[in-house]
């Protein structure tokens, strides 16, 4: 069924329609969260909010914009929503003195043993970056797309994307220990 | 080679986005030196979670469906504490409106009496004395009320 139709049909109520947008874009919209949260758990609360918003929002979608680019942006904003209470949490923790216990990205979620992010590309990389790097690796997104999703001009996009592949390749070089065992 | 040297300067140099992006187009993306000490798509999707790794573990249509159903019942209940809260502001307003009619109504009618009625008649019409008394002595009376008044005055005296 085209895109198009689903979102007509969602917009009329009909549930079976967004049924299949989430079918349609859970896979893609995973990838991205774990590449820019590193950590699956994360990534799941993340696309689960991603649709709500989605459905909530789908009135104020336009139609001349690409659906997945709008997509991705509400997503990467959830991400960085993530990014900032995990860094909120991690600065209490660290505040009450205590050991923090809570999922890093070099201590992804263990509820499911699939692959994780490697901890020098979430250490290195930002998130701007990480999100610029995934589009273009995963999604084949120009620059000028990945500022669409960023919400930033294409030159901003154009430098996270460069730093992004200069520090992978730097990586990539060193030979890694935790990029060597992915 | 030179040329690469002065891009990588002017990089360096002003760290303002616009203008690394400007250089980024006009130099680096067409110059495969440069190019070459970035990574390529292959290898930074290598290192990517890519969709087909990233099977989700939990039925988050199911999820998804259920946020969305409480969200709805909640905007239902929203909608009704609303109402009830509209209803009950209003209920409160009728409720103070009919206690100012009340009020008013009775402040205004307090003073109010139609001619020909009780305050009006003549004090022996609502005054009625068979005998008056005074030391155990038959006494004359005299009923009196100002005019324009409720007051009733009674007047004994011993008879001579």
């Amino acid at each position: 069924m085209d895109e198009q139709e689903l979102i007509a049909g969602c917009l009329r109520g009909s549930m079976e329609d967004f049924r299949m947008i989430v079918e349609r874009y859970t896979p893609p919209a995973m990838a991205l969260a774990m590449n820019i949260l590193g950590n699956r758990d994360d990534a799941e609360d993340a696309c689960q909010e991603l649709f709500i918003q989605v459905y909530r929002h789908l009135k104020s979608y336009d139609k001349d914009r690409s659906f997945k680019n709008w997509v991705y942006t509400i997503l990467y904003r959830r991400c960085l929503d993530h990014l900032k209470k995990r860094r909120r949490s991690a600065e209490l923790v660290k505040k009450m003195g205590r050991e923090t216990v809570l999922a890093t990205p070099s201590n992804p979620g263990h509820s499911h043993p699939s692959r994780s992010l490697p901890s020098d590309l979430l250490e290195q990389l930002t998130a701007k970056e990480r999100t610029a790097l995934c589009l273009w690796a995963n999604e084949g997104y120009t620059a000028q797309e990945i500022s669409e999703v960023l919400r930033c001009s294409a030159s901003t996009a154009r430098v996270y994307l460069f730093q992004a592949r200069k520090k992978i390749k730097t990586l990539l070089e060193q030979g890694h220990v935790s990029l060597q065992n992915v | 080679m030179s040329r690469c040297k002065m891009f990588e300067l002017f990089y360096a140099l002003v760290p303002l986005k616009p203008w690394r992006g400007l250089l980024i187009r006009r130099h680096i993306e067409e110059c495969p030196r440069c190019l070459a000490g970035l990574a390529s798509r292959e290898a930074a999707g290598s290192l990517l979670v890519q969709e087909r790794e990233a099977n989700i573990g939990r039925p988050l249509w199911t999820e998804v469906e259920s946020a969305l159903v409480e969200d709805s019942g909640g905007e239902m209940m929203k909608d009704r504490a609303l109402q009830s809260s509209v209803m009950r502001r209003w209920g409160w307003a009728v409720a103070t409106a009919f206690l100012v009619v009340l009020i008013t109504g009775f402040l205004l009618l307090k003073d109010f009496r139609p001619e020909g009625t009780a305050s009006a008649a003549a004090a022996p019409a609502r005054f009625e004395l068979e005998y008056v008394r005074v030391g155990g002595q038959p006494a004359n009376a005299v009923v009196y009320q100002p005019q324009g008044s409720d007051m009733i005055i009674v007047w004994a005296a011993k008879r001579p």
